[in-house]
């Protein structure tokens, strides 16, 4: 079944979707602004894309060509600790990410000719997620959200993103 | 000099104080949980109230009781005044505050709308949810303003309201 999620007229979004996992792989957060194809069933989209975040960071880090340890595999990261890649991209978009030190993966995916999103997505985590979705005391830890308020306040940021 | 406290550190501690008492230890008797909840409010609106008034003379009348809660105290404890204080002159109350500061991150899940249903819910069924979800979080703040004014001799009960979020309202029942 396609579904063809368009953006409302005169908005200028050049993203295309954000996904959210925790730790252990579930897709808490699912947004979407531009999306008209859609191959796969919803489910069966964010086990496809958590499998390849997952074997993404495990072949980074073994084909690290200078790097020292080789964490655990699968284990969360400090910020900038060991290698992770943080974007690809191909001919029609850009797939960025970005995991927290507590094991949330944050994905965002846009257009190809966008710059570094790097401080774009800490922001996204510090200033919106955890604002709006941990210390909303409606939200129990661990589990797919929907809330309002971060859906509003995404919504406003990304709006002014080059 | 003033020690200083992360101000996520109460925001945490209020929404675990709710969830302990409203979800594990009372979770069949609401209004236990309820009256602990403003139990534990009225002991530290009892100590704030001392605490901020330690310079002032004593208030005059409950009037002026009731607008110092709405300017001073409030703007100490959540760093803005009261909006909107609406009394009918009989003992009766009203304190509305705009934007309160512990309920500006409830957000509730955004309703998920079926194309080509009808759009979103009516206000009426939003606000509901809302107050009930909400309004367990109001106990603390309800026993504050009681612990405080029974500090400045004022005998009185209170209760709040959520009509939209962030807005709510305390109303002051003063006993006679």
């Amino acid at each position: 079944m396609q579904q063809a999620v368009g953006a409302g007229p005169g908005s200028s979004t050049r993203m295309r979707c954000l996904y959210m996992f925790n730790r252990q792989g579930v897709c808490v957060h699912y947004h979407v602004w531009l999306r008209p194809l859609n191959a796969l069933s919803r489910q069966e989209d964010q086990k496809l894309m958590f499998g390849l975040l997952f074997s993404l960071k495990s072949f980074t880090a073994k084909m690290d060509p200078v790097g020292g340890s080789k964490g655990q595999l699968g284990a969360a990261q400090l910020q900038g600790q060991g290698c992770s890649f943080h974007s690809f991209r191909t001919n029609t978009y850009k797939l960025s990410f970005m995991e927290t030190p507590t094991g949330m993966k944050i994905v965002l995916v846009t257009d190809q000719k966008m710059g570094d999103l790097r401080e774009a997505l800490k922001h996204i985590y510090s200033n919106i997620y955890v604002e709006y979705v941990v210390k909303n005391p409606l939200y129990t830890p661990e589990m797919p959200f929907k809330c309002e308020l971060f859906n509003l306040n995404l919504d406003n940021y990304v709006k002014n993103l080059t | 000099m003033a020690r200083e406290v992360a101000e996520s550190c109460i925001d945490s501690v209020n929404l675990e104080l709710v969830h302990t008492y409203c979800m594990r230890l009372h979770p069949t008797k609401p209004e236990l949980a309820a009256r602990r909840i403003e139990a534990i409010g009225f002991q530290v609106g009892l100590q704030l109230a001392e605490r901020y008034t330690k310079e002032r003379p004593r208030f005059a009348d409950h009037l002026e009781a009731i607008k110092f809660i709405c300017k001073d105290f409030w703007a100490e404890v959540f760093k803005k005044q009261i909006d909107n204080l609406k009394t009918n002159h009989r003992g009766v109350f009203v304190l509305q505050d705009n934007r309160f500061r512990w309920l500006t991150r409830v957000s509730l899940d955004a309703p998920t709308t079926s194309n080509g249903s009808a759009s979103g819910e009516s206000t009426q069924a939003t606000s509901a949810r809302a107050s009930q979800a909400a309004g367990q979080y109001l106990y603390f703040p309800c026993g504050l303003i009681r612990g405080a004014l029974t500090n400045f001799g004022v005998a009185c009960a209170v209760s709040a309201e959520v009509s939209t979020l962030p807005a709510c309202s305390f109303i002051v029942r003063i006993k006679v």
